[in-house]
């Protein structure tokens, strides 16, 4: 079947104004925030489960690639349709479905925006906890596929800790129902397989999350460090007292400077690092371990501790970290973010290898991250115009998450394998490990329709181990 | 397996991959069986390596292998039609890492949860873990079941604290999932498909943990109410509250009749709030609670309190062989009618009920046994656990976790769950194609 001849049946699916098919239209769904680009043959913008259901059907009885997506704002390429595949956007699946405040769920779709979720069950003092920090933006199926995380999944766990439901139309087409409003079932623990399985399973039309009750105190503090080593000794000393924050954030001199640049949260300018910890939970608790968490900075050498007074200090002190994407873009034409993580006492070794690193490929290298679980997101400068460039950046990126592996790590912490990734799955997992999974994908997604080439190594990688460069087909220009 | 001789050939091929000092041939010899049916072998391999030698052989020849750890819950899951290995984990027992300051060990899965428990309780730190007969309950058993038990409430389910394992699949793969670091997405979450898959899928040889601080103080606040109803309105109100406790339970009057708690009357419903922390911390709960409170518990008092919870499904079985146990998962605004339902499906069958719950997040444990001088058959049993499930709201499971051995061929151990068998089916033939893990025990 031709391209015009899916575009025709998707149209019948979906309805006339709800596909693209024009090369300008569908470009502008060729990339995520990642930096890699692949152009898709149509986009479809189901506005029912059983939309998706046909389109699936339409699409694994002529065999083309298919990949869901929420907003693109995905850091591993894990939205990207394969070069003239169907990307299935969830832009009109964003509604909540159900909030049920008894038991503490909501049903939503998968175009949901993670955000405003939250928003809308504010004033229930309810909140859906994980925040990524593009949060505004991502949608929640993208969360489930990605199993993202953010600053607060230090206490509160990724996305997969707060879904307990999942509506999936398999590759077949066939609509399925895996766990519920419970927290738990007997049975295999299917939705938990499901979430972060990156898109290769099924896609999800309904979720199932966990609603949790806002705390009722926080505390915000901003622990202003000489140095990196400083600030990465104190993340291993907090740990270590046995406190565990809500969100342990940190970011580097570079790193702040840039964002203080940009939005002005309040970060200080002459800093070698700053720690951004969150406290929350029962007043009294909260308070105890504020002064705890003091304690601790200011015997690792902390120049001054300072604490959010009002509301609107500590969102201002939170949007310099969520806001520094953006904040990169203002000093250079592209960036190369990692996922790494390493055991939490690693940091101050793992920074500064990623120093030796920097210096090493002349690049640089700024490090904005979630120190409290030892999820690292390196921020690699460099301009794609200049192949060479690209080059060094990736050979310096995967130096590092080499560097995190040996220390006992993993390559991604909550972006996800996706396309960028797959590659260093092998050092990461043994030849048995991945054929394992990949069995797992082959009994859901035998012929490879849904999301291919992602997660797993292309089959000659699963022997040989090379890096992202020699493999980067799908890299164009500019972000 | 047929004859003697094959026999002799498959013992020395065990005792190959093995060693001769871990293979048990003659079922006369090793007094474990599996709800009644004696495995021809038990063998003990060592290593990860030697379970894909059982396994892989055990394919070969169309053996059917149960995995074993402390044998706390071998007596649940339906009668096996067959059982040939029994494979007892009980030699997995090193430990892979232990990093105290990053709170996070990796451990064999025979090593039992007590020890677990211990190591790292020197260093001030937590493991959550707290399925019953902790000094028996294996970290491979406790995973492979799913157990837990009153920590369930603040500090979430293994699906939450287990961040790594290592097993060999039903087809003698090895492989592993997720890792040692507490935030890991990359590859499929296989922690999540062998937890609760009754070892079925794979067999796991070592499991990662994240751990926690050792809280410096618990105190446990016990209140009393006049029915069930009293005491989840009394729930409620503790999850709309700022309070955070780690355990929040619900108990029965009979139930608590059945742990002998000390001191207390057995007339009312209680609910169990533990709280951790600093004496502030515990005096808010003291402020909070008020006058719901009847009895404050704290020491070893508290200890033995929170272990006869944790045991409550062993003893039930032990008190009462003829009793049925029922595990159950159900949304929270379901529990009053679940309670309601089951109070009458015991009443019409002569059966006495005995509840704990673990009611802030969904799980009740229903035990239910013939009443005193009633006259008790086996169609009062079917007829108990089919109204049970009939009475079950959407979205919840059930599983039978002791049956008396006149109803086992009649009570099926599991019972609905939500989740689509097709895709259950599916996992299971990538895994263990030959169906040989506990065969017939679990869903197919």
């Amino acid at each position: 079947m031709s391209l015009a001849q899916v575009v025709d049946h998707l149209r019948n699916i979906a309805g006339r104004d709800a596909v693209l098919d024009r090369p300008e239209d569908v470009m502008l769904y060729e990339y995520d925030a990642g930096i890699r680009k692949s152009t898709p043959g149509a986009v479809v913008f189901p506005q029912t489960t059983e939309q998706v259901s046909e389109i699936m059907r339409l699409a694994s009885s002529v065999h083309m690639p298919v990949v869901a997506r929420g907003a693109g704002t995905g850091l591993s390429g894990g939205a990207i349709s394969q070069k003239g595949g169907i990307v299935i956007a969830f832009s009109r699946m964003n509604r909540i479905l159900e909030v049920d405040v008894e038991n503490q769920r909501a049903v939503v779709q998968p175009g949901m925006v993670n955000l405003q979720l939250s928003e809308h069950v504010s004033h229930l003092g309810l909140y859906f906890a994980p925040d990524p920090s593009s949060q505004k933006a991502c949608t929640i199926g993208g969360n489930v596929a990605e199993n993202s995380g953010g600053p607060h999944t230090l206490m509160y766990g990724v996305t997969v800790n707060h879904v307990t439901g999942v509506e999936v139309v398999l590759p077949s087409g066939e609509i399925v129902h895996f766990g519920g409003k419970a927290a738990e079932s007997y049975g295999y623990d299917m939705t938990g397989f499901f979430v972060g399985s990156e898109g290769t399973i099924g896609i999800a039309t309904a979720i199932t999350v966990k609603l949790l009750r806002k705390p009722e105190k926080v505390a915000t503090l901003l622990g202003i460090f000489e140095s990196v080593d400083d600030a990465a000794q104190t993340v291993s000393a907090i740990t270590a007292a046995g406190i565990t924050p809500a969100a342990l954030e940190m970011l580097d001199g570079w790193t702040l400077r840039t964002i203080e640049a940009y939005c002005h949260a309040g970060y200080p300018l002459d800093a070698g690092a700053v720690l951004l910890i969150e406290l929350d939970g029962l007043r009294e608790a909260v308070e105890e371990q504020a002064e705890a968490v003091r304690e601790v900075c200011l015997q690792q050498k902390a120049r001054e501790v300072r604490r959010a007074k009002t509301e609107e200090e500590r969102a201002l002190l939170w949007k310099g970290r969520k806001t520094a994407f953006g904040a990169l873009g203002r000093v250079s034409p592209s960036y190369y973010t990692q996922d790494g993580v390493v055991p939490r006492s690693q940091i101050p070794a793992v920074l500064r290898h990623i120093g030796y690193v920097a210096k090493k490929y002349n690049l640089i290298i700024g490090n904005i991250f979630h120190a409290g679980d030892g999820n690292l997101h390196p921020l690699i400068l460099f301009d794609i115009r200049f192949p060479d460039q690209l080059e060094r950046a990736l050979a310096a990126s995967k130096e590092i998450l080499e560097w995190c592996i040996s220390a006992g790590g993993s390559i991604t912490g909550e972006h996800g394998v996706g396309m960028e990734k797959r590659d260093l799955m092998p050092v990461l997992f043994t030849e048995q490990d991945l054929d394992v999974m990949i069995s797992l994908r082959n009994a859901f997604n035998g012929d490879d329709v849904l999301n291919p080439q992602k997660l797993f190594p292309t089959p000659r990688m699963c022997r040989e181990i090379t890096g992202p460069a020699q493999n980067p087909v799908l890299v164009q220009e500019g972000m | 397996m047929s004859t003697a001789s094959t026999a002799t050939r498959f013992g020395s091929e065990f005792r190959a991959i093995c060693g001769a000092e871990h293979v048990v041939e003659d079922p006369e010899l090793h007094p474990r069986n599996i709800l009644g049916i004696a495995p021809a072998f038990a063998v003990t391999p060592g290593s990860a390596d030697e379970v894909v030698g059982v396994l892989r052989f055990a394919n070969e020849h169309g053996l059917v292998v149960v995995p074993a750890g402390g044998f706390t819950q071998q007596h649940s899951g339906n009668l096996p039609p067959q059982v040939d290995v029994l494979l007892h984990t009980t030699r997995l027992t090193e430990v892979e890492h232990y990093d105290a300051a990053d709170l996070t060990i990796g451990i064999g899965a025979g090593c039992t949860v007590a020890q677990l428990a211990s190591k790292v309780a020197v260093d001030r730190l937590f493991f959550p873990g707290d399925p019953p007969l902790q000094e028996r309950c294996t970290i491979g058993g406790m995973l492979a079941t799913g157990l837990y038990g009153p920590h369930r409430h603040g500090y979430g389910s293994p699906r939450d604290y287990c961040i790594g394992v290592r097993f060999v699949t039903g087809d003698a793969r090895k492989a592993k999932g997720g890792g040692r670091v507490v935030k890991n997405v990359a590859g499929y979450d296989m922690m999540k498909l062998l937890i609760g898959s009754q070892g079925t899928l794979g067999i796991i040889t070592s499991a990662s943990f994240k751990l926690f601080p050792a809280p410096r103080q618990t105190r446990t606040f016990l209140s009393e109410f006049a029915s069930a109803g009293e005491a989840l309105a009394f729930r409620n109100r503790m999850l709309h509250s700022p309070l955070d406790p780690i355990c929040l339970e619900l108990i029965s009057p009979e139930a608590r009749a059945l742990l002998t708690l000390e001191g207390i009357s057995c007339a009312s419903w209680s609910i169990l709030v533990r709280a951790a922390g600093s004496d502030a911390v515990v005096a808010r709960y003291h402020a909070e609670l008020g006058s719901a409170v009847s009895r404050e518990v704290e020491g070893r008092q508290e200890h033995d309190l929170w272990q006869a919870v944790s045991d409550f499904p062993h003893t039930v079985g032990e008190r009462h062989p003829r009793s049925l146990l029922f595990s159950m998962t159900l949304p929270l605004a379901d529990v009053q009618p679940v309670l309601d339902g089951v109070a009458m499906v015991a009443q019409s069958n002569s059966f006495t009920l005995a509840t704990i719950g673990r009611v802030g997040v969904g799980h009740l444990l229903v035990a239910m046994r013939p009443e005193p001088h009633a006259e008790v058959t086996l169609v009062n049993f079917v007829n108990a656990a089919s109204g049970l499930r009939n009475r079950l709201p959407r979205d919840a499971s059930v599983a039978v976790l002791h049956c008396p051995a006149e109803a086992r061929h009649h009570v099926p151990a599991w019972g609905p769950m939500p989740t689509d068998l097709a895709s259950m089916r599916a996992v299971k033939l990538a895994l263990d194609p030959k169906d040989i893990l506990n065969r017939g025990r679990f869903l197919f």
